[in-house]
């Protein structure tokens, strides 16, 4: 698999660009830390690391921003909150008040646990589907699944891998990924399918 | 390193919470192995057990609907009985996992590590098994949407927001679904895992199905610990509101021995202490077969021991309470209750059980050496198990057979469908662990990697593997 190669007997599809990667690995996640930082301050954009079990300071190493789940899960839980209370709210005092030894028909205390519990579950759910979403998750087929390498990255291996923009030279950013202390890598490229 | 040295049985230090030294490579493998390895003759053996008593909840509940309740034990005065005894006693049984996985969390316990998804698996189990019961004791389950769920029926009628019954159909299917995303959310790292150790081109495909595409990003990652932890959070508090309302069903009745404010808590302390039993119970035979024994240390089993002393105590208090508030509060009914129906009545021996396994079996585990002794805290937990059935029937039995008018005094006896359908969850949970087993880590391999790495750059944890 090569970074260079190039499909020729593809003339129906001409239009097909394919995504080039380089995948490199690093013996640690100390080393795979300090080299995403120095990629990434050596002008490498499109950064990702691939490791079994999330490594405490990725987030600074790839230079993101704050989470979005947060923000996310707070507008569901209130949502849910909001919807179970108003829903209680027209059933009992609008669409069928019930008057029973003349209590009022909205009793705030009652409503205390549905609106909880719709809070919970639109807060969890948010939080669920919110990830995946955000993940862009279930992909079935990412170009780096053709690492034949890459296989260990869920089991004991620290990838970092870097899509290369159109153009680029791949043989630079190879040696670049080595010079920042990766023990192997080589390029992959999106299969046409 | 000028930290002092460890003698191992400091209870100020940690013991050891990986036993052993082992590669990232060597916990993937001996965590996955019991997946890949074919079913032995063991399992077979449970599995057949499991099956034949799911046959059995197959039939009773075919023949509950066919021929109605009636064919249960339930009488006047004692309208409740079977159906929510098991469901009260399943729904605590799966508090625990929630509360490893979900409390310990938040609190940072790195011991959860090794149970959490053995423990979230029980939960979503012994909820299975507790939403049955409900859905089945209304005779017509195919009708319970009407009267539960508020959706806008021709009928033009609502579910009755303030019954702590409707209450209770939130709390549980929130609970469930909730321990259910929870539980997933944790294992998709762990399903990539087994998806690229996988020898077969079959298993690699349904496991990549599973695992949806996985793969291990950095940028998921961060998104991916905000929404653990969230999730984390939001069950916490869930976990305690939805056996607050299992409780509430009673406490806001009338029924002396139901009349209590104690219930919620008592209710909560009483479902992790029978969640622990129950984890205790599977997990003892599981790190033996399974070979777990590295993840799932003397420590882990001696913490599950503490918090079920712990939680004992706290079942003892509320004991102690309802009795104490009985005689204080000088209503006849309720002393007559507490004082006579259930010591002396004809159910005495389901009270007396309670009480020895819940408040005289617990306390052995003040004993270091009980504590680590592994026959010794299964025969305990079973009895624990026991005992908290036990609490669930004294409940809601003795306090209904004998209530105000002794003219409708009458005794309850629980037919062969009441004892097949208790006995046919035993199986379909059995069923469902088995399966779960089967196929899946039964540890959190991603979490025990990281676990791993954690200790081992922390110079304050114990030096994993240093002692060994």
């Amino acid at each position: 698999m090569s970074a260079q190669g190039h499909d020729d007997g593809h003339e129906h599809h001409s239009d097909f660009v394919p995504r080039r990667f380089v995948v490199a690995e690093f013996p640690s996640p100390q080393s795979l830390l300090d080299g995403t930082t120095k990629m990434r301050e050596a002008g490498y954009a499109q950064l990702d690391t691939h490791t079994p079990f999330p490594i405490h300071g990725l987030e600074e190493a790839l230079g993101l921003k704050r989470p979005k789940i947060p923000l996310i899960v707070l507008c569901g839980a209130i949502a849910g909150a909001c919807i179970a209370y108003s829903l209680i709210y027209f059933c009992n005092v609008f669409d069928w008040p019930l008057n029973i030894g003349n209590r009022p028909p909205h009793g705030p205390p009652a409503n205390i646990p549905i609106t909880f519990e719709l809070a919970v579950l639109l807060g969890g759910g948010s939080s669920f589907f919110g990830f995946f979403a955000l993940a862009g998750l279930p992909k079935p087929y990412h170009p780096i699944f053709e690492s034949n390498e890459f296989l260990r990255a869920s089991i004991d291996a620290f990838f970092l891998s870097i899509e290369l923009p159109p153009g680029t030279d791949a043989e630079r950013a190879l040696a670049d990924v080595r010079a920042a202390g990766a023990i192997s890598a080589e390029g992959v490229e999106e299969s046409e399918r | 390193m000028a930290a002092p040295m460890l003698t191992p049985n400091d209870p100020l230090e940690p013991a050891p919470l990986i036993d052993g030294k082992y590669s990232d490579k060597e916990i993937n493998n001996s965590l996955l192995a019991h997946v890949w390895r074919g079913a032995g003759k063991g399992w077979w053996a449970c599995f057949a057990v499991a099956l034949s008593l799911l046959g059995m909840l197959v039939i009773s509940i075919s023949w509950t609907l066919y021929k109605g309740i009636g064919t249960w034990g339930n009488n006047i005065p004692v309208g409740w009985a079977f159906g929510i005894i098991n469901f009260v006693w399943w729904i605590g049984i799966g508090h625990a996992g929630t509360l490893i996985s979900a409390i310990l969390l938040l609190f940072q316990q790195k011991w959860r590590t090794s149970i959490n998804r053995f423990s979230e698996a029980m939960t979503l189990f012994a909820v299975i098994c507790a939403l049955l019961f409900p859905l089945i004791h209304t005779g017509r389950p195919w009708f319970a949407a009407y009267w539960l769920l508020p959706y806008p029926s021709t009928n033009g009628i609502w579910p009755q927001f303030k019954s702590p019954l409707t209450w209770d159909v939130f709390a549980v299917s929130t609970y469930f679904t909730i321990s259910l995303l929870f539980w997933f959310l944790g294992l998709v790292p762990d399903l990539a895992a087994l998806r690229d150790s996988s020898q077969s081109k079959m298993k690699r495909v349904v496991y990549g199905m599973l695992a949806l595409g996985w793969r291990g990003s950095g940028r998921h990652w961060a998104e991916y610990k905000w929404a653990y932890v969230l999730l984390a959070g939001l069950s916490t508090p869930l976990v305690l509101s939805v056996h607050t309302i299992v409780s509430f069903d009673f406490a806001t009745s009338v029924i002396p021995g139901w009349h209590t404010t104690v219930f919620p808590p008592y209710f909560v302390a009483g479902a992790v202490f029978s969640g622990f039993a129950m984890v205790m119970t599977w997990m003892i035979p599981a790190r033996k077969f399974l070979g777990l024994k590295h993840v799932v240390t003397m420590k882990h089993l001696e913490n599950m021991n503490k918090i079920m002393l712990v939680t004992g105590m706290f079942v003892t208090y509320g004991y102690v309470m309802e009795h104490f508030i009985a005689w204080y509060s000088a209503d006849p009914y309720e002393f007559a209750q507490f004082y006579l129906t259930r010591m002396h009545g004809p159910m005495r021996w389901v009270y007396r059980t309670m009480i020895f396994c819940n408040c005289v079996v617990p306390q052995i585990f003040w004993s270091k050496r009980w504590r680590r002794s592994i026959p010794v805290m299964w025969f305990a937990a079973i009895l624990i198990n026991v005992g908290m059935w036990c609490e669930r029937y004294n409940i809601v039995v003795t306090s209904l057979h004998q209530d105000f008018l002794p003219s409708k005094w009458e005794l309850y006896m629980p037919t062969w469908v009441d004892l097949s359908l208790f006995a046919g969850t035993i199986g379909l949970f059995s069923t469902l662990f088995l399966l779960f087993l089967k196929f899946v880590p039964a540890v959190a391999v991603t979490e025990v990697k990281e676990l791993r790495h954690e200790l081992a750059h922390d110079p304050t944890a114990d030096p994993v593997g240093e002692t060994h």
